[in-house]
């Protein structure tokens, strides 16, 4: 066992608040689970050594961090700073309850305590460590029905040389419509776990963005986890850039009849970070659908890392399941490593997966040149064609301009990087 | 009609042909002396035996791995006897007279001539039977071209040279849990050697050596294709084989030369267990190829039988534009489990490999692809395309899809396709319509479904597996 594990083994030992008994369950598990090798396979192609080598101690002052909400999208802003919630805004819409985890009113207690590690598969070690330590974060209710307007923006950030772990319940209550952003920003040197638990009742509707924005030298491992219940949608669009170490794990589980939910992720790795992408979906009831398209770019040094696994249980018939990932390489040093899994039960379905890796296609690079348009630009056309494919169908206009700008900013800084090193090998 | 046959197949089975004692069979059990006494009765060189020791040191050290989609109770290694000496004439039944009819029937149903019947069914074939002819005449013309076929055995004797320079070159005795096992234990198995620039004058098949017959649980295959040289190799046979082992480690290694084409087909046909899932043989296969410069290997697989399959034939593309080809029909039935697929690794400029692989799986069945498509920085534009398909019969089964993509250069091309589905209501009543039965046009469709690869087979073998894919599938609709 490696210090950093035994060191937050003994941090949750210490945690005693009204959550406990959800905490020792976890806690329990932990202790029987191995710290992941290159032989586990959920770690086969992520190492973990960037956070057992994790060392704090010389803080430098932190700076101070701009968490300035995204103009025009008129959102419900929650900012959690090295997992502080800043403040909960006063004037909710009706319908809409937001809350500490850490003082949940009794009346929300017992749904709190079913839906806390329930939605989340048992198997994430890092879910396990944040069922333990995790003692902020938000718990938010959707009354049924409700209509909201205004997104519910939940940005997360660090500060050089902290470490903190967020846990968000969110519970959609029947036919509401409801659009949450968990936003994660910031490059200092950090650590953070942040885990979301979704349940959708009947008929409820999720809009969900998971911009895991963080890069550099903050570590950030995390999950969203949904549960659909009868006719539910999900439409969760998810946005990473990776860092040292990065890895996001989203299981969808399709509980009720006729359910949807449709998966887009889109990855975009320069430098030598490290983005590992796990996606579960599960079908067990019948008549659901499931859409999951994965587009990612790696340059440089970077590694990308996706597993999306569609697994379809014995009675989960009608079912019709779709993933699709490709992958541009952009340099000698990158890699991709992809493992798209289906495991099928029931024989009346119908069920497919692709995965490509290339560069991008030379024949398009030479059309567009042809008219006149130069190497890095038509380059560059390619890759945002690329991924602006799935920007385009963002639901939400004023995020899906927001996100372009943000991208095409990361696409300069991945052709300065590039040229810098063309300069240093010339 | 499926039952009847399901029942010969098992009754077959179940009387078995072992109830003799035979004097030469080692006491059950594994350890350093029981190898050394089988390289004694083998008469082996000091070096075999060294060979045998250390892959027994490393196996010792293994844990056995527990990754694949299959589940089945621990093997017990000390209960396997690792020896036993061919089967007397005396020992086995007289003549066809003998045999069940119903495994009679199922022979003639695949239209196996009455000599191979005899083989397969496991009668002491006389010696002036034709096949000695036929093997006699067939060794004259492989001696005329060069060509070296004998058994391992022989080849550790007579050709030690070549055997010890590729000997565990492509699989290492460390390899895994089950290619080391095989190591330290292997009894028997065939050698190829293909002089440089020679077209192998036949396609070479185990039927054809007589001493195949017998092979044990853990056979050892080298085939090396010399520099231009061309071998096309036939493994198995279609019909079931009345095989009492339960485990069975086999390790295949081929050795393609510059230039060189090796073909390997199988078509394997072990006894599945009968319908609660009882007994069957368990089928721990590593197969793999080494590809040097412009060679080219082809695995063609078609897997009816053994309770579970686990088996993985691959290609190392190591020289420039080589060629490595996986075509792979798996049909799972009763309580059958596959757990089957191939790997490409990719190291040499401009290698290609293409994967098709096609799986079907009825009744309580489970039948996964899990297969490794690896391009290291030095395959430079290199070209993978993969697809597999999976088609369900009934809603017991399962079918799955494991591949595992590794790409490091961007100049590499990776494909990869997977789809599952089941025989289409649709599909069913256009034949119906037509007036073909629905068993028949279930047997039609799923031919269809595995054309790409049948076509892959020599065509005597690719007519049987057909047909074989239609006496497994007899009962599965409906």
């Amino acid at each position: 066992m490696n210090s950093w594990f035994g060191n937050a083994l003994t941090r949750a030992e210490a945690i005693d608040d009204w959550l406990h008994e959800k905490r020792a369950a976890s806690l329990a598990l932990l202790r029987d689970t191995d710290w992941p090798t290159r032989q586990t396979e959920a770690w086969k192609y992520t190492s973990l050594k960037k956070l057992e080598q994790l060392d704090f101690s010389d803080g430098s002052p932190a700076p101070v961090i701009d968490v300035s909400p995204i103009s025009g999208l008129n959102s419900i802003n929650l900012v959690f700073i090295d997992g502080v919630l800043q403040s909960i805004p006063a004037d909710l819409p009706e319908g809409l309850t937001i809350m500490p985890l850490a003082q949940v009113p009794d009346e929300h207690q017992p749904w709190v305590l079913d839906q806390f590690a329930g939605v989340k598969p048992q198997q994430h070690l890092f879910g396990l460590i944040n069922d333990t330590l995790a003692t902020n974060g938000l718990v938010i209710d959707v009354a049924p029905q409700v209509d909201l307007k205004h997104p519910i923006h939940i940005t997360q950030t660090m500060t050089a040389g902290n470490e903190a772990h967020c846990r968000t319940l969110v519970r959609v209550g029947a036919g509401a419509r409801v659009t949450v952003i968990e936003h994660l920003a910031g490059n200092q040197e950090s650590f953070n776990t942040s885990f979301t638990e979704y349940s959708l009742a009947t008929k409820a509707e999720l809009e969900h963005y998971r911009l895991a924005l963080q890069s550099d030298a903050a570590l950030t491992i995390g999950g969203s986890h949904f549960n659909l219940d009868t006719q539910a949608t999900l439409n969760s669009t998810i946005v990473g850039y990776g860092s040292d170490l990065a890895r996001i794990d989203v299981d969808i589980s399709h509980q009720g009849e006729g359910t949807l939910a449709k998966l887009d992720a889109i990855y975009l790795l320069d430098k030598q970070t490290h983005f590992d992408l796990h996606s579960n979906i599960e079908h067990t009831a019948p008549n659901g659908t499931s859409d999951e398209r994965v587009r990612g770019i790696v340059a440089d040094k970077a590694r990308a890392v996706f597993n999306g696994r569609i697994h379809i249980h014995r009675y989960a018939q009608k079912t019709s399941a779709e993933l699709n990932n490709r992958n541009l390489l952009l340099s000698r040093d990158a890699e991709v490593d992809v493992k798209p899994e289906l495991e099928i039960y029931a024989d009346d379905v119908s069920c497919a997966h692709g995965a490509t890796i290339a560069e991008i296609d030379q024949l398009a690079l030479y059309y567009l040149r042809s008219r006149g348009i130069g190497l890095e630009q038509a380059h560059l056309m390619l890759n945002f064609g690329f991924i602006n494919e799935l920007i385009d169908q963002i639901p939400n206009a004023v995020l899906a301009d927001w996100l372009r700008q943000q991208l095409s900013g990361r696409f300069t800084r991945m052709n300065e990087i590039k040229h810098s090193g063309q300069e240093a090998t010339q | 009609m499926t039952d009847q046959i399901e029942k010969a197949i098992t009754r077959e089975y179940e009387a078995g042909f072992t109830s003799s004692i035979e004097s030469n069979t080692f006491e059950p059990g594994l350890n350093e002396e029981v190898i050394a006494r089988l390289s004694a009765i083998k008469g082996e060189p000091q070096w075999m035996l060294d060979w045998r020791l250390k892959a027994f040191a490393s196996w010792k050290k293994m844990p056995e791995p527990h990754w694949a989609h299959i589940d089945y109770s621990k093997i017990d290694f000390q209960a396997i006897s690792y020896y036993s000496s061919p089967k007397s004439m005396d020992d086995k039944p007289k003549s066809l007279d003998e045999i069940d009819p119903e495994l009679l029937a199922t022979y003639e149903k695949l239209g196996i001539p009455l000599m191979e019947q005899q083989m397969l069914a496991g009668v002491a074939v006389d010696a002036v039977f034709d096949s000695v002819s036929v093997v006699t005449t067939f060794r004259e013309k492989l001696k005329e071209a060069g060509v070296i076929f004998c058994s391992i055995s022989e080849a550790i004797k007579e050709y030690p040279e070549l055997v010890q320079k590729y000997l565990g070159s492509v699989v290492p005795r460390t390899d895994n849990y089950y290619a080391a096992l095989n190591s330290a234990v292997f009894t028997d198995g065939s050698f190829v050697y293909v002089p440089k620039g020679v077209r192998c004058p036949m396609e070479l098949s185990t039927y054809f050596r007589i001493n195949e017959q017998n092979t044990g649980q853990f056979e050892r295959t080298l085939v090396i294709a010399d520099e231009g040289s061309h071998v096309s190799y036939l493994e198995g046979c279609s019909a079931p084989q009345r095989d009492e082992n339960q485990l069975h480690a086999a390790v295949v290694e081929l050795v393609a030369l510059d230039d060189a084409q090796i073909k390997y087909s199988t078509v394997q046909n072990w006894y599945p267990g009968d319908e609660q899932g009882r007994g069957g043989i368990y089928n721990f296969v590593t197969k793999r190829a080494m590809c040097h410069k412009n060679a080219k290997v082809s695995w063609t697989q078609v897997e009816t039988g053994s309770a579970i399959t686990w088996k993985y034939p691959s290609c190392i593309l190591r020289g420039d534009n080589s060629v490595g080809e996986f075509y792979s029909v798996a049909l799972t039935r009763g309580r059958q489990q596959a757990d089957t697929g191939t790997k490409m690794i990719h190291l040499g400029k401009n290698t290609r490999s293409t994967i098709i692989s096609k799986g079907i799986s009825a009744a309580q069945s489970n039948n996964s692809y899990r297969g490794l498509v690896k391009m290291m920085p030095t395959a430079e534009g290199a070209r993978n395309y993969t697809q597999c398909d999976s088609l369900l019969i009934g809603d017991q089964c399962g079918a799955h899809t494991f591949p595992y993509i590794e790409s490091r250069n961007p100049s590499a091309i990776v494909e990869h396709e997977a789809t599952t589905s089941k025989v289409s209501d649709d599909q069913l009543f256009l034949c119906q319509q037509r007036g073909i039965n629905s068993e028949k046009a279930v047997s039609m469709i799923v031919n269809g479904f595995c054309k790409e690869v049948f076509k892959q087979l020599p065509m005597e073998f690719a007519v049987e597996a057909g047909k074989l894919l239609e006496i497994s599938l007899e009962g599965s609709v409906g």
